[in-house]
Parts: structure tokens; sequence; C-alpha cells
């Protein structure tokens, strides 16, 4: 009976000690998703008035108290398509060659760290090192191009590491495969490796977007425009972008009181562009995902 | 007519000696098995015959190894053109995200064959070959994975066999299949035999009994014996054959 | 096919062809001592050789079919049964060409008496001998036990011509003692003739062992006698 009363004590301590690591688990994953959803229900109360068709389709006006927010928009989407076609492809191949081509190597555990230690760097950083190579020393000027140039730098190691993820997730032997069937490392790669690694490819690819199109430092001494009304007309023109536009109407604005509205307006339709491309990007990963026959 | 041509082989991986002067004559349209515990060099040896060795680094073999009489390991042998003579089929099936057609077809596109006709008419010889064709010819365009692990394995045979290889190399095709489709492979290694050069690598010595003509013994990277596997089977010459097979081994 | 089918019947193929040389071995050594025929008992000997030589092939065909393909359930019994039978016809092979050793130590010129063929009825038990193998081999044939166990019913005349012999043939030997020698060299016959009969039914029993799994050894017959 001692034993056996014993056994029921340490049942019951188990059981407890289960339940509650559990309940605080679950407590905690709730709590995430509640503080997102504050976040997102504040902005949508204090941001969704001003919310109209004149809001996304016309130019600040009156010291950005009043009017729409199209440029920054289209300025973002400059910056976002711009960085895009630059990083995506050197960061693609850059995570091809070291997963692929030269896994091991010296020199790739060199790049390896290097690409870790550039996505720690600060992203202001990146914003000085972008004046200063691309706006001053390449006399791009404070342009698109030099803005994308610095943004595709800073998401290059975010791209690459995910990519490189990528790749090492699919197994050798369907690397063997391909090759025990004559087929060249370039055909392996083309008809095997990537498009099963495409879906978790695009999954980095939505994240350095998402960053692109919220960061302010990088764009600021390299693109962005505190107030211009039209649209660029070149690669080489300034621009506004939505991140440094919230910033400037809700820290240095002619009238900071005026533009709360304004702010608040901005931040929802950058979430929501944010939320477009994530989805977008989604329906996109499913699609490849389908293509690869994978069930 | 002696197809493949083992002489003196030494193979390292870094300073580990996996094989230990390895001579070995396999005959055209033969089935040989190789036997021997874990790690004793039969599945390294294998991967010889199709450079497959040459994808692990700092790796190093010493020793000629000729198929149809030219050294697999000249210089000027372009690699991808031996991987076509020289098919493989592995442990695990492993057939592409892509159609069942699309699989079978994949051998014959990468080697850059473009007659539709010809590339459709290959395919279906090949999965007759393998006796899949029935159980698949209403959904070719099924993803291959919907197949159960034998007709994978069936499926990567076929793949195989597609670019009309001479020699087929089997890494331990059905060690990890149930019964019924370890038999079904084993029945056509016996048919196949008659038109390909068969050498198998298992660990189940009653498959290398069944499906083999000639069996070779490894051991800690050594070649112990080798020779018809009726004799192997029966009567072995060396003692450690013997207490391998029956299973009376350390 | 699967491949111990093939084997299977492979090995089934060489037992027919075996057994057939061993009834045509022991018809023509039974004709040659009937009939007196030398040569055809001399080329009943030198064909003795063939059988011993299907014999070591079906040792060894059963060994590998063991060996390589570790036969189970029907397999099993079939190479077991095969294994036992190929002995038993190498032992008819031997009787056939001891019939003729004494068809040619008969004397020249002096084939047996035919009335010694006839009281001891030599003629209907070797008649009866290859009737019986005959039976046996229908039954492999068609894989049916119910025709290899017809075989127990016969082997009683043959144990019924043995029995009588020893009276009849002393009686023979009383009455020609000129022939003395043929008398016991047929007694000889006689008795290596029930072993063969015993032979028959061996291979029977072996046969419904394959096919119905049944342990026919050392039942019934025994009891029939006594």
């Amino acid at each position: 009976m001692e034993t056996v009363h014993k056994i029921d004590t340490i049942d019951r301590k188990k059981r407890s000690s289960q339940k509650f690591a559990f309940g605080f688990f679950t407590f905690l994953s709730y709590l995430v998703v509640a503080i997102l959803f504050v976040i997102l229900g504040f902005i949508i109360i204090k941001g969704g008035n001003v919310i109209s068709w004149d809001f996304l389709t016309k130019a600040p006006e009156e010291g950005m108290t009043k009017g729409g927010i199209y440029p920054a928009i289209i300025g973002t989407f400059y910056l976002i398509v711009g960085s895009s076609i630059i990083s995506f492809p050197i960061g693609i191949m850059s995570g091809i060659y070291m997963n692929e081509y030269a896994a091991n190597s010296k020199l790739v555990r060199f790049i390896r760290i290097m690409t870790n230690n550039l996505s720690g760097v600060p992203s202001v950083v990146f914003g000085l090192f972008g004046m200063s190579l691309f706006v001053n020393a390449l006399g791009w000027g404070d342009s698109i191009i030099a803005g994308s140039f610095t943004l595709a730098l800073m998401s290059l190691p975010l791209i690459i590491r995910t990519t490189e993820e990528a790749l090492k997730s699919i197994d050798d032997s369907f690397r063997h495969g391909s090759l025990a069937l004559g087929a060249t490392k370039l055909q392996t790669i083309r008809r095997v490796v990537l498009p099963m690694a495409f879906p978790n490819i695009i999954t980095g690819l939505i994240l350095s977007i998402g960053r692109v199109s919220g960061e302010t430092a990088p764009i600021l001494f390299t693109v962005a425009a505190y107030f211009l009304p039209q649209l660029p007309g070149s690669i080489f023109d300034q621009c506004m972008a939505l991140p440094y536009h919230l910033y400037v109407i809700s820290t240095s604005g002619t009238d900071i009181e005026a533009s709360r509205g304004m702010a608040y307006g901005t931040a929802l339709v950058l979430i929501a562009i944010v939320l477009v491309v994530n989805l977008l990007a989604n329906a996109l990963r499913n699609y490849f995902a389908k293509k690869v026959k994978m069930n | 007519m002696i197809k493949i041509d083992a002489q003196n082989v030494d193979f390292y991986y870094g300073s580990f000696h996996a094989l230990k002067n390895i001579s070995m004559q396999i005959e055209a349209n033969t089935s040989v098995a190789f036997i021997g515990p874990s790690g004793c060099g039969k599945s390294t040896f294998l991967r010889l015959f199709n450079r497959m060795n040459d994808l692990i680094p700092d790796t190093r073999l010493e020793g000629k190894i000729f198929i149809d009489g030219h050294n697999i390991y000249d210089k000027g042998v372009k690699v991808d053109t031996l991987r076509k003579d020289v098919g493989m089929v592995f442990q695990k099936p492993n057939p592409f995200p892509k159609t069942i057609f699309e699989n079978v077809a994949y051998g014959l596109r990468v080697n850059g064959v473009k007659d539709k006709d010809y590339i459709e008419e290959t395919v279906i010889k090949s999965l007759k070959q393998v006796v899949l064709w029935d159980e698949v010819k209403d959904k070719l365009k099924d993803s291959a994975f919907a197949l159960s692990g034998g007709q994978q394995q069936r499926l990567c045979i076929a793949r195989a066999l597609a670019i009309s290889p001479s020699i087929l190399l089997m890494d331990e095709p059905t060690s990890a299949l149930d019964p019924i489709s370890t038999s079904k492979i084993e029945d056509l290694v016996h048919e196949l035999k008659k038109d390909y050069t068969i050498v198998i690598v298992t660990h189940n010595m009653q498959q290398a009994a069944r499906v083999s003509d000639k069996t070779g013994y490894f051991y800690l990277g050594e070649l112990i014996e080798y020779g018809e596997t009726r004799k192997i089977f029966t009567n072995p010459e060396k003692e450690s054959t013997q207490n391998y097979i029956t299973g009376r081994f350390g | 096919m699967k491949v111990i089918d093939q084997e299977i019947a492979a090995l089934k193929n060489t037992i027919n062809e075996m057994w057939a040389l061993v009834h045509q071995q022991i018809y023509n050594a039974g004709e040659a001592m009937l009939t007196g025929d030398k040569e055809l008992a001399y080329k009943v000997i030198s064909r003795e050789r063939r059988v011993n030589a299907f014999e070591l092939k079906i040792d060894s065909d059963c060994e590998d079919i063991i060996a390589l393909y570790a036969p189970v359930a029907i397999d099993l019994r079939f190479v077991l049964a095969m294994y036992k039978i190929n002995t038993n016809l190498e032992r008819l092979g031997d009787f056939a060409e001891s019939i003729a050793r004494f068809s040619i130590n008969l004397p020249e010129g002096e084939p047996i008496d035919p009335e010694l063929i006839k009281i001891t009825r030599v003629e209907e038990m070797l008649h009866e001998l290859l009737g019986m193998l005959s039976l046996v081999q229908e039954a492999f044939e068609k894989e049916s036990s119910e025709i290899a166990s017809r075989i127990f019913l016969k082997d009683n005349l043959i144990d019924e011509i043995n029995h009588d012999s020893a009276r009849i043939i002393a009686h023979y030997i009383e009455t020609h003692p000129g022939s003395a020698l043929a008398g016991l060299y047929m007694s000889g016959v006689i008795r290596k003739m029930e072993r063969f009969g015993d032979h028959c039914t061996n291979i029977a029993e072996e046969l419904i062992f394959y096919l119905d799994a049944k342990v026919m050894k050392h039942l019934g017959k025994t009891e029939d006698n006594k």
C-alpha cells in the first residue's frame, strides 16, 4: 500500500507539472498572436479612417498634413522591384554555388562566415555604405538605383542563406539519381534540385521583400526624398518611400499633430503591402510546390 | 566475354584504405552479387564502376578498371557518357518529383533526345521491361511519389533502362522494400541479365544466392572469395566466407 | 515465372529422364534374362553408368536448390522427395545391373529353363514391377497421390510370389539337380525383385509426402502382412 500510495503522488506530480508546462506554452503562443492583433487593430482603428481613394492616389499636400501618399507607394514599389532584380539572381546563384559546387571548400566556409556577419550588420551601416559607394563614389546621386543596390546588398545574406538551406534540404539521393543517368551537374541542378528547392527559396525571397519594404535607414541616405510630389522619371531620380515617409511625418513633419492620422494610414498601407506581397509569394510558392510532383 | 575487368584496385577515403588490391572480372550478361558485412567495401567497389565515388571529396583510386576494354579512369573519359552506359539503382527508391512518364523520360531528355515519339516509345518499353506498365499505364501523368515503394524502385530501374545501358549496378535495391516487392525485383534481375550485365550489392545472402551467377565476398576491404554462386553457397573455399554465409560471423 | 519454379521444373525434368532410363534398364535386364540375350545384358551394364550420372546430378541439383533458394512448404517437400526418390531410382538401376550380370554369368548356350521361369512366375513378377514403376511415374506426372496410393495394393502380389518362390525353387532343385545353379540364381533374382517392389513403394510414399504432406512410412503395410 505504501508504494502504491507513493506512485500515486508521483503520478499526480507528473501530471500536474505536465499540465502546467503545456498551459504556460499555450499561453505564450496565444500572447504572441494577441499582441500582433493588438498592434494591427490599433493601426487599423487609428489609420483606417484616413484610407480613401484619394489617400492612395494623391500626392501629399499642405506640408504633408493632407492629400495622399501615392508617390511613396510607388517609390516603395520601385525599390522592391529594383532591389529584387539585383538581389534575387545574385543571391540565388551564390547560394547554388556555395551548396552545389563548392560545398566544403575553405573559400566557401569563408564566404559563409562573411555572409553571416553581413546579416548582422545594422541597416544604417548599409545606408552609409550605400551612400559612400553608390551615391558618391559611383556618382549616381540619391537615386532609385543607388537605393535599390543598397537594399539589395542588405537582403543578400538572407537570400543566400535561405537558398543554401533550401538546397541543403534536398536529399542527395535525387542528385545521385540524376547524375547516375548521365546528367551533368548543371542539368541536375536545373531539372531536379532547383524545382524541388524553389518553394523554400521563395520563402527566403518573401522574407527579404518584407525587410526591403520596411527598412528606413538604408534608403535614408541613398534615395528617399523628404517630399517629392511628382513620380520619379528614371532610375536616377529620387523617390519617396513609405517607411521613410512614415518616419518623416511622425517625427519631423511641418505639423506632427496634424499629420498623425496620415501617419497611421501610411503604416496601414505599408503593412497591407507587405501582407499582399506575402500572400502573392505564398501563392507562388504553392504553385511551384504543386508543379514539382511531391505527391 | 569480359565486360568489367578490375585490376589491382586500391581505394582510399582520405587516409582510410577502403579497398585493398582487388582484381575481378565480370562477364557480360551475367549477374554478380557482392556480399559482406557493413563497411566491407562492397558498395564502394560497385560505385567505382560508374565513378559515383568521384562525388566524394578526398578520395583516391589506384589500379585500373576496364569496361569493354577501356579504362574508365583514363583522363579523356567523360563521366556523363560513362554513366549513360553504366546505369545505377540505389538503396532507397529515389524517383524525381515529376510524373511517372517524366521520370522515365528524364535520362533521355538530359542526354539530348528530342524526338517525342521515340521518347514515348522508350518510356513504354522500359516500363514494360520492369513489369510496371500494366500498373501505371493509366496514370503516367501522376506523380511518381504516389507509387508504392516497390513500384517506385521498379520505376527507378525503368528509368535506368530507358537510356539503354549495358551494365546495371544495383546498390542494395531491395533493402527498403517488403518481401513481395523484393521478390518481384529479384525475378526482374533474372529477366534482365539476359540483356544486361548486372552487379548487385546486397546484405541479404539469400538474395545473392537467388539472383546471381557469381558471388564476391568482401571483408575489411578485401575480396576474400569470388566464384560461382552455387559453389560459394554449397562449398566455399575460405572459412571466412563460410562463417559469413552461415551466419556464424564474428 | 519465379526463379525457383524454373529450377523445380528443371529438376522434375531430370527426374523424369532418369525414371525413363531406369524403366528401360529394368525392362532390358528382364528381357535379357528371359531370352538369354547377353548382348542386351551388356548394354544394360554399360548404361548403368548413365543412371549413376543422373543420381549425382540430381543430388547436386537438390543441394543447389536448397542452398540457393531456401525452398519452403511444398517446394521444400518436393526437393526432399526428389532427393529420396533419386536414391530409390538409383537402387533400381543397380538391380537392373545385377539382373543383367546374372544373365551374363549363366553358362554360354544354356538359357534358363523355361519351366523354371514358368513355375516361379518371375515373368509375371517382372511385369508387375514394371507396371508399378509406371504407375508411380504416372502419379508423379499427374501429381496425384490417389494414383500413388494404388501401389500399396500391388505390392502384395509381389510379396506373395516372393514368398512362394523359396518352396518352388527348392522343389525344382530337387527334381532338376543339374540346374541347381540356375535355381539358386533365380532365387537371388526374385529376392532382389521383392526389394525392387519395396523401392517402388518408397517412391510412392515420398510422392504422397510431397503432395499431401502425409507421412506414409512405417504405417499400414506391416499390419497387412502380419
